[in-house]
């Protein structure tokens, strides 16, 4: 079995890594907390000349026809910079609910070639989750409504903003009325569909998680070394660097289930709720735990709005409590072990998917 | 117009380097590998005169591990059409890769060479200058801007002095600077169609250079640590200091 990522995954990491590195920096991320969106245009049409919009849009839809398992080192990379702009769960989420309907549906199709080209956004909604990230700049929103997914217009809902943790975070509560013009799945595509979605917004989210624990330890890494007491750096002492080692390694063992949900997720998307939950719980405690014990390292400064590490820190609360929380999770988790058929056991590591 | 572009694998420029333990040379193992920042600047300028339509096709060529193919592609990705690996695991030094480079001007006949100034691991800057003195073609190096017009290339050149402007009739060599330009990313789909792209492999045998190296690195050490700073009293003891310790005045 090669457990690796091909040179191609890789090499999309890394152009995407240069490109976030290079621009999103924690100044850029402060002056986007002082416009009124809190996005910018010009950044985002960066994004799109890069492609990363049309990621997992289909090629016959004018996309790229990548899989979970292609994008998710590219989600970490926008996590390790704390990316505020709404590309992970536009490219992650909405879009392959869009191109599981654009075979059948006009409307999705047309739609997910603008998304493609950048010429549309759209923000989506889910019944695990109280508000909805990035609508105010959405030209459409995805909204959930029993079992009926519809697809509406932003100009036809009326938005109220809500405050985040996070100032990044741009969230909204949507007052909105179903119709028949704007439903575009009902029944059991629109449950099957609704189940999906959440899996793919909770492998988003800890993908994100990873990359800001891995961000928040390399900060306090450097911090300790740079910060001298008694002569010395910080870091050379056991009660700190022992905690930057326990991080690294929470860290490092949350990969391999996030990449194994990754890879159920694309492969066999209907046996891949556990394999989610456990990534997005493991993700969860490794970035919560990288953000307390980094406060910890940078001392009582380190929760200070001056100190940039609370940009990585209140993303990575936020983003534990979006598309499910932990408890939410480690039930999901719970019920599967606990059903009568449960598919565990070394065969189903990868959701019984041969490799 | 055909531009022949050399890219060169080099470590990232911001990994750190430390020396090997044995002094023998930089230790690399493991360490992140990239297109050396002027030979990006390189390929950037040649595909903005693509653009602009000034150029017909980009040939990117690199010499050195067969690793070096992911350099190659993504020049391809950044716009090169096809690349060209001069493969070698001997450690490639300028006088052979200038050498190489004028077999393969012999060969792809282009109108304009542009290579980055020098590359960060080596720091020579030698490999232009003895391109253009071995093929016998006007150099424009430093350069921080180029326009092509009438036959000629005009190159303003990054000098101490300030800059000062060359014109060269091509066939031409330019080598960069930082100023020349601010390369773009490799978008995902270029890197996509780059795997496409048609990539030919050859060897400084084939070429009919000798790669035996000329120079041998006896020992390398990192740069002396810092010392830490004092405190003065006064501006008086300053002057003092500066004047009988730094011996600055």
């Amino acid at each position: 079995m090669d457990f690796t990522f091909t040179e191609d995954q890789q090499l999309f990491a890394d152009s995407v890594k240069d490109f976030l590195q290079g621009e999103i920096t924690a100044e850029s991320i402060r002056a986007s907390w002082e416009t009124e969106t809190g996005r910018s245009d010009e950044l985002w049409a960066q994004i799109t000349e890069l492609g990363l919009p049309a990621m997992l849009v289909p090629e016959e839809f004018g996309g790229l026809g990548m899989t979970e398992l292609d994008v998710v080192l590219m989600a970490i990379e926008c996590g390790r910079v704390a990316l505020h702009e709404p590309i992970v769960e536009m490219a992650m989420v909405a879009t392959p609910l869009l191109a599981a309907l654009a075979p059948n549906n006009e409307k999705c199709a047309d739609l997910l070639g603008q998304i493609a080209g950048g010429e549309a956004k759209v923000a989506i909604a889910h019944t695990v989750n109280h508000v909805v990230a990035d609508a105010h700049i959405a030209d459409y929103l995805i909204l959930p409504h029993a079992d009926q997914i519809h697809l509406v217009a932003q100009a036809d809902v009326k938005l109220e903003a809500q405050e985040s943790v996070d100032p990044s975070r741009r969230l909204s509560t949507v007052d909105w009325t179903p119709s028949e013009a704007t439903c575009i799945a009902s029944g059991a595509e629109g449950v099957a569909l609704l189940a999906a979605t959440l899996n793919r917004g909770a492998l988003a989210s800890a993908a994100q998680m990873i990359g800001l624990a891995e961000a928040m330890v390399a900060r306090s890494v450097q911090y300790s070394e740079e910060r001298q007491q008694f002569g010395k750096p910080i870091g050379v002492n056991q009660a700190l660097k022992h905690h930057m080692a326990n991080c690294a390694v929470k860290t490092e063992f949350a990969k391999a289930p996030l990449y194994r949900a990754a890879y159920v997720l694309s492969m066999k998307p209907e046996s891949a709720d556990f394999a989610i939950s456990h990534a997005k719980v493991v993700a969860g405690e490794a970035a919560l735990f990288a953000a307390k014990n980094s406060i910890q390292l940078h001392g009582a400064m380190g929760y200070t709005w001056e100190c940039d590490l609370h940009i990585w820190m209140k993303r990575s609360w936020a983003l534990d409590k979006f598309w499910g929380h932990a408890g939410f999770h480690k039930n999901r988790t719970h019920q599967w072990l606990m059903n009568p058929n449960a598919q565990i056991g070394a065969d189903n590591t990868f959701g019984a998917v041969a490799i | 117009m055909k531009i022949l572009v050399a890219v060169k694998r080099v470590v990232d420029y911001n990994v750190k380097v430390r020396p090997k333990s044995d002094g023998t040379g930089v230790d690399i193992a493991n360490a992140k590998m990239s297109i050396n920042p002027f030979c990006e600047i390189a390929v950037e300028e040649a595909v903005r005169l693509k653009e602009k339509g000034v150029a017909t096709e980009i040939v990117a060529v690199s010499m050195g591990a067969k690793q070096s193919q992911e350099q190659i592609r993504t020049a391809m990705a950044l716009g090169a059409d096809r690349g060209i690996l001069v493969e070698s695991d001997t450690e490639l030094q300028p006088l052979t890769i200038a050498k190489c480079l004028k077999a393969i001007v012999d060969n792809e006949k282009p109108d304009l060479v542009i290579l980055g100034k020098q590359s960060i691991d080596g720091d020579n800057n030698q490999t232009g200058q003895m391109l253009g003195a071995l093929t016998g073609m006007g150099q424009g190096t430093f350069a921080s801007e180029i326009e092509i017009a009438d036959g000629k290339v005009s190159v303003i050149r990054e000098v101490d002095g300030g800059l000062q402007t060359v014109s060269l009739s091509l066939p031409a060599i330019v080598t960069t600077d930082l100023r020349l330009n601010e390369p773009r990313y490799a978008s995902l789909p270029n890197i996509m169609k780059a795997k496409k792209k048609p990539l030919d492999t050859t060897t400084p045998e084939e070429l009919g250079v000798d790669a035996s190296p000329r120079v041998q690195t006896l020992k390398v050490e990192p740069p002396a640590e810092r010392q830490a700073g004092i405190k003065v009293a006064d501006v008086a003891e300053l002057v003092d200091k500066l004047k009988n310790e730094a011996k600055v005045f």
